[in-house]
């Protein structure tokens, strides 16, 4: 069944469609905020179809971006607990509950991109070059930090095509008064050699400690392996993926190629192909150190934090699975 | 005043890397002296041509050995006509055969490079290269020409998009071409058979100097195994890096990466825009030159074979200040 949504709504599913709305820790937000104006905007009147509504909604919005999990993460963290409560909510209590959890997941996410900059910036010592990519909050969270405890510090920032978010990265570490310098991606393995160490953020942790993130990460982890630079990534436990664990591939999303090259050149030049992935997996090899809000972990023990923070829908997972398999086998 | 307004306009294309190869980085050098040193009546005009245009075009791309190579042979020419006391009409007529002969090598060697090159590719692989180079294409040609099916992976080579117009020719040529961006190179690794790349330099280390990037698409064929062949003549040989000097990597200005507009929105931003990386040994499987295919550390055994050892080179300032005592 289809449902009329407010305008709001379907504005910031087509914000985070089109990448208005970047980076995972703000297309969480973003999504759960859509969530909460969505619940506010229900004009019907029985709670079983408001569960309903409020599907179609997540679902939308859950559509917008196959490879980020911190969007189904925050849609999940507003949409299992009105599952579990559902049946004990009256429409005003469901309603309030929405908006209440929607709260209190984006106070939890800012205060999560915060203690990530105070628990990372110990690992930042003054005099230390730091290279970065794209444009990640939690990343600059650590390098911020850092230097407004009086760190003197150097940034490289690559520009990071096709979009350019490593001019946002410098601009706002610029403003900062941080010593910044952009770069253009392919010199990455060039100025490594000055680097100590790599800091970025990450789009999805999977269960082995991979990095999925912008394209370009895992080219940057390798060049850091190489020159013994450490590489440490900045990242939310609602960018740990619990699909991971029951077997799923994270889906790396492949853009149009007109962000790389204009229409005018895809019609004159009809052959030649224009590949354009948004993101990369880095291995878990090439990763020092993740820093999550609850602590540094190394990316091998992703699956600790997996199961501490996603116990509820792993164990969900597995049951569907086995109810599935059981049923394949009869 | 024209050719002034032409050499300022070479010089700013050379170093910007507007002219993309070092193939005709050096053809373009070379012809603009042939047409000075052709407007020249006496020993004087000659020397002072020299003079003037040489050390700029040096300075203008010192990553571009086969320009270096052949300017400091002209020059070295130069000085052994008029201390044999020819005419100015005998120097003239040396400098300009030389010069054709020069380019007739070059363009030979490509040839060859490419026979030999294209026996490296086998039918249906998918080699990937970087930005544009003559004797890659040359090479990729050929294979083709054999009857063996190839398809291109190429990144577009930021900040000048060498690698759009590398793409564009191939695609003229009929080749399949993939294009990405650089740091997609990586992603695209496991799916590529072997890597291709020219040069600018290759060092007495058999380190090869090449576009910015290469290095890094060099290290990650290297984990997965991938194959990387360099293209290019033994012109190329930096012949000063066997007396220690390093061969000197140019940056780029600022404005190719920022408008100056940009630059003035981002605030207090630094730009780094360098131009060539160099490439380790270890890294490369092979290079391809006209005389055979060959261990990049092997490099001082081919040295040795055309230069004598050890190779006796000497500096292009130190020819012009011999020349200016002529």
């Amino acid at each position: 069944m289809n449902y009329k949504l407010p305008k709001e709504v379907l504005e910031i599913a087509e914000g985070i469609r089109s990448m208005k709305i970047r980076g995972a820790g703000r297309i969480a937000r973003a999504a759960v905020k859509a969530l909460k104006i969505a619940a506010l905007g229900y004009r019907g009147s029985n709670v079983k179809d408001f569960y309903d509504y409020m599907m179609y909604a997540s679902k939308l919005l859950l559509a917008t971006r196959p490879t980020a999990v911190s969007l189904p993460n925050a849609v999940a963290y507003v949409m299992s607990r009105l599952s579990r409560n559902i049946e004990a909510f009256s429409l005003n209590e469901a309603v309030d509950s929405v908006v209440k959890w929607s709260d209190e997941f984006i106070e939890y996410s800012l205060k999560a991109t915060q203690l990530i900059g105070e628990i990372g910036e110990g690992r930042i010592k003054s005099g230390n070059i730091v290279l970065t990519h794209c444009n990640s909050s939690a990343a600059l969270s650590v390098i911020i930090t850092a230097h407004r405890k009086g760190k003197d510090i150097r940034v490289y920032a690559c520009e990071t095509r096709p979009k350019f978010q490593g001019k946002i990265t410098a601009k706002t570490l610029a403003k900062e008064g941080i010593d910044v310098t952009l770069i253009p991606d392919s010199a990455v393995r060039f100025f490594m050699k000055d680097v100590d160490l790599v800091i970025v953020g990450a789009d999805t942790v999977a269960a082995n400690g991979a990095v999925v993130n912008k394209i370009g990460t895992s080219m940057i982890a390798l060049a850091a392996h190489e020159a013994r630079v450490r590489v440490f990534v900045a990242a939310e436990t609602y960018k740990f993926s619990p699909a991971t664990v029951i077997g799923e591939l994270v889906t790396i999303e492949e853009r149009p190629p007109t962000e790389v090259v204009d229409k005018d050149f895809l019609r004159r030049y009809p052959g030649i192909k224009v590949r354009n992935p948004a993101f990369d997996v880095t291995p878990p090899e090439y990763i020092d150190a993740i820093i999550t809000e609850k602590g540094v972990i190394s990316p091998h023990a992703a699956i600790l934090v997996l199961r501490e923070e996603f116990a509820w829908t792993l164990e969900e997972r597995m049951k569907k699975l086995k109810l599935t398999l059981n049923y394949e086998i009869e | 005043m024209r050719e002034y307004e032409d050499f300022h306009k070479l010089i700013g294309d050379l170093r910007d890397g507007r002219i993309f190869g070092s193939t005709e980085a050096a053809e373009k050098a070379l012809t603009f002296i042939k047409e000075q040193v052709g407007l020249c009546s006496s020993l004087n005009e000659i020397k002072n041509t020299l003079i003037e245009y040489v050390p700029p075009l040096v300075k203008a791309r010192p990553t571009s050995a086969l320009t270096v190579n052949c300017l400091r042979e002209i020059v070295e020419l130069t000085i052994d006509c008029i201390k044999r006391k020819m005419d100015a009409q005998k120097v003239k007529e040396n400098i300009c055969s030389k010069i054709d002969e020069m380019l007739r090598k070059a363009h030979e060697s490509v040839k060859m490079i490419a026979g030999i090159g294209a026996k490296r590719i086998k039918d249906g692989d998918t080699i990937l290269t970087n930005t544009y180079s003559y004797t890659v294409l040359n090479v990729l040609e050929k294979a083709r020409d054999e009857g063996k099916k190839i398809s291109i992976f190429i990144p577009e080579s930021r900040p000048g998009g060498e690698g759009i117009d590398m793409a564009v020719e191939l695609y003229k040529r009929g080749f399949p071409v993939t294009l990405f961006v650089d740091s997609a190179v990586r992603y695209m690794m496991k799916e590529a058979d072997l890597v291709l790349i020219g040069a600018e330099a290759i060092a007495a280390n058999g380190a090869v100097v090449n576009k910015i990037g290469t290095s890094m698409i060099a290290l990650a064929a290297h984990e997965a195994r991938v194959r990387v062949f360099v293209a290019a003549g033994t012109y190329k040989f930096s012949l000063e890096t066997f007396l220690g000097e390093i061969v000197e990597l140019t940056y780029r200005r600022p404005e190719v990466l920022l408008s100056s507009h940009e630059l003035r929105a981002l605030g207090n931003v630094k730009v780094l825009c360098p131009a060539f990386d160099v490439t380790p040994p270890e890294y490369i499987d092979a290079i391809i030159t006209e005389r055979g295919v060959f261990a990049p550390q092997a490099v001082p055994l081919i040295v040795r074979e055309i230069f004598g050892w050890p190779p006796l080179v000497k500096d292009i300032s130190v020819l012009i200040e011999e020349l200016k005592r002529c």
